[in-house]
């Protein structure tokens, strides 16, 4: 294995019961950096994240587990959109200040596993344009090459939902995060939604664009020779397209 | 709020009503007619036949010969009449045998009565047991001619029940005739009221109606002064400690601010209801039981993660729980689901139950969600949980989700059910109209 920290467990379980009736199981690494957003480690998302990482859970239930957790991470990620205040007057006749959903947003998926996200993407936002950018690893390099994009043409006034479910040492979704730069999209306005992330990844990620927001479900041990998260889920876009 | 407040649903106490009378007097006709003409749901029949003793096979070939005597007081199982009858009276859920008269014997299935508010029990011994007495709240002997009886019975037992003429007379002055002056007519004596004539006699059947309608109305107030003071109790306390009102994020204040506004579009306010719902329910399915759970990964790692370990339903309070269907399938495709329907009568605002069908397995679920978009005064959510229980489901594995509700109605449930709990998207006024589910379902 070339790096593997010791995987964190603990007992994990709503506030009212007490820890004697919690189960342990392993939960997210802990990173520092502040850009870093790693879901709550509620039970239900552990044993969502345990169907997907079975080996023997058939592909039905691998895309509609990986799915839910999807949706919890899209939820999570549109949180850090700006809102504006908005006074309504509700059906009942009183006055409510709440909030308005400000700026257009668009998604931008990373070939091809990260195209398994946007379902989940559609269901909480109906219409959202989705850009697509193909990255893969050139064999005589061994680092990442762009080989296709295709954005929204006024994508640099959008905040930008980047999809890749899994983030090993995060060649690709920087390489993506540089296209988006360089078409005119602020850092800022960059939200990377991810559902596995290696310690690894996600430190370089975070630190090579402290800008740009991480979301995601959660970051495993480390990465082993073949530069594969462990203990990971295999290979998303296989197990979500054509195993 | 530690402090266990009690609550009696408007069947708590239910009214049990005697009929008794010869065979062939008229006694189902009789309670036939005062059903009808009270009009109401929560008004059962039973029929003493249902409480036949099964047979032994030495007594079932003597039955089959017309030789056995199902008009002593012996062939019925008093025992169980008697327990299913204080069931039925403590508001419990009771199961009811249900006699075969072709075979001779009880079979397999039997008729569940719940939550009637008065039940007419008849039966030609339906004033015979002491412990039957001590149920009944009016006790009614129906009088008939002997000549119409006996015509009667031959009719009904040929026709209905396959008997021959000859058997059912040789039934009827062997055992019918002599059992009615030893044990029929004595009932005459403890009768509240002696009803001549059966449904001919609409001013009987006038008096019995509206003696029972002054009984479910005092019932109604009875019910309805209980909620008041449970209000009283509840408007004092702080929002219980067992309900949850899930994080105001960015996010779900924009939703909110949307279902809330009269001028979002009915395709808008259905698809951000459904997309609160989903999180709602996600919420939920954290109170599942889970035990550790050891996988592979496909490159053959170990993960140590978690499972359910017990399954899940819900049981959707009509009509405005379902509402909360489609967001409940998009998070739990294959979620059995029961419904009851708890209509609040306009002129009393009392919630009355109507309906339910709930799973066979609700009694062994991990978790029981109760899904209803708006608690307003706490009345029909106090109603649904009191069903859950009565049906077996233990306190704390039922959690109610809705989507508005107010502190004085989470505090009258959640003090009176101390164990359930309550996730709520939007902590809203006491005692707010309902207006959630018409928005989604358009009307």
């Amino acid at each position: 294995m070339a790096s593997k920290s010791q995987a964190p467990s603990q007992s994990v379980g709503p506030g009212y019961r007490p820890d004697t009736q919690k189960p342990t199981a392993t939960v997210s690494t802990e990173i520092p950096h502040q850009n870093v957003h790693i879901l709550e480690q509620t039970p239900q998302l552990i044993a969502l994240l345990t169907m997907i990482r079975d080996k023997n859970t058939g592909r039905a239930d691998f895309i509609f587990y990986s799915n839910r957790i999807i949706r919890l991470l899209v939820e999570e990620g549109l949180n850090h959109l700006p809102v504006v205040e908005h006074t309504i007057t509700t059906p009942v006749g009183r006055s409510y200040s709440g909030v308005k959903f400000e700026g257009k947003i668009c998604g931008v998926s990373i070939m091809r596993a990260g195209e398994s996200m946007e379902q989940a993407l559609r269901e909480c936002c109906r219409s959202v344009r989705i850009g697509k950018i193909l990255i893969q690893r050139d064999e005589e390099t061994a680092k990442p090459k762009l080989y296709y994009d295709k954005l929204p043409e006024d994508i640099a006034d959008r905040w930008v939902l980047l999809l890749d479910p899994m983030l090993a040492t995060g060649g690709s979704a920087l390489m993506a995060v540089d296209v988006l730069i360089s078409k005119g999209v602020p850092e800022d306005h960059i939200l990377f939604l991810n559902l596995i992330a290696s310690p690894e990844g996600a430190k370089s990620f975070a630190e090579r664009v402290p800008k740009v927001r991480v979301v995601t479900a959660f970051v495993d041990q480390g990465l082993d020779e073949k530069n594969y998260i462990v203990p990971g889920l295999g290979d998303f876009g296989d197990r979500f397209y054509t195993m | 709020m530690t402090k266990t407040l009690h609550y009696s649903p408007p069947w708590g106490d239910a009214s049990i009503i005697g009929v008794a009378g010869s065979s062939g007097s008229g006694k189902t006709s009789l309670a036939l007619a005062i059903v009808a003409s009270l009009n109401l749901p929560w008004v059962v029949i039973m029929s003493m036949d249902s409480f036949y003793k099964p047979l032994t096979p030495e007594q079932s070939r003597a039955a089959f010969r017309n030789e056995f005597d199902f008009d002593a007081p012996e062939a019925i199982d008093f025992d169980i009449l008697v327990d299913r009858l204080r069931d039925i009276k403590q508001g419990k859920v009771a199961e009811v045998p249900v006699y075969s008269f072709e075979r001779h014997a009880r079979v397999e299935q039997t008729t569940t009565v719940y939550s009637p508010h008065v039940l007419i029990l008849e039966g030609i011994f339906a004033l015979h047991d002491q412990r039957v007495l001590d149920l009944l709240d009016l006790k009614i002997f129906a009088e008939a001619d002997a000549d119409l009886c006996l015509s009667r019975r031959l009719v009904r037992d040929v026709k209905e029940r396959g008997r021959d003429i000859e058997g059912c007379i040789k039934q009827w002055f062997g055992f019918v005739k002599p059992n009615y002056s030893r044990y029929v007519a004595p009932q005459r004596e403890i009768a509240d009221i002696i009803i001549p004539r059966g449904i001919e006699n609409t001013v009987a059947i006038g008096m019995v109606s509206s003696q029972i309608q002054k009984t479910l109305a005092h019932k109604s107030s009875q019910h309805q002064l209980e909620l008041g003071r449970l209000g009283k109790i509840a408007e004092e306390s702080p929002l219980s400690s067992n309900a949850l009102i899930i994080k105001q994020t960015n996010q779900v204040n924009g939703i909110h601010t949307l279902l809330m506004n009269p001028e979002t579009s009915r395709e808008d306010y259905i698809f951000y209801f459904d997309r609160m719902v989903a999180m709602l329910i996600e919420k939920a399915a954290d109170y599942l039981p889970f035990q550790p759970r050891q996988v592979l990964t496909p490159q053959g790692n170990v993960y140590m993660g978690l499972r359910n370990s017990a399954g899940m339903s819900a049981v959707v309070i009509l009509r405005g729980g379902s509402a909360f269907e489609t967001g409940l399938r998009r998070t739990i495709p294959d979620c059995r689901t029961g419904r009851i329907l708890i209509q609040t009568n306009y002129r009393t605002g009392e919630p009355e139950l109507h309906y339910r069908a709930l799973p066979s397995s609700i009694k062994e679920d991990g978790l029981v969600l109760l899904l209803d978009p708006q608690m307003s005064t706490g009345g029909a959510a106090l109603m649904a949980v009191r069903v859950l229980v009565d049906h077996g489901v233990p306190e704390d594995r039922i959690v109610f989700v809705t989507y508005l509700a107010g502190r004085v109605g989470i505090n009258r449930v959640l003090s009176v059910f101390p164990e359930v709990r309550a996730i709520v998207a939007r902590l809203g006024y006491d005692m707010e109209d309902r207006w959630v589910e018409a928005r989604y379902l358009g009307c």
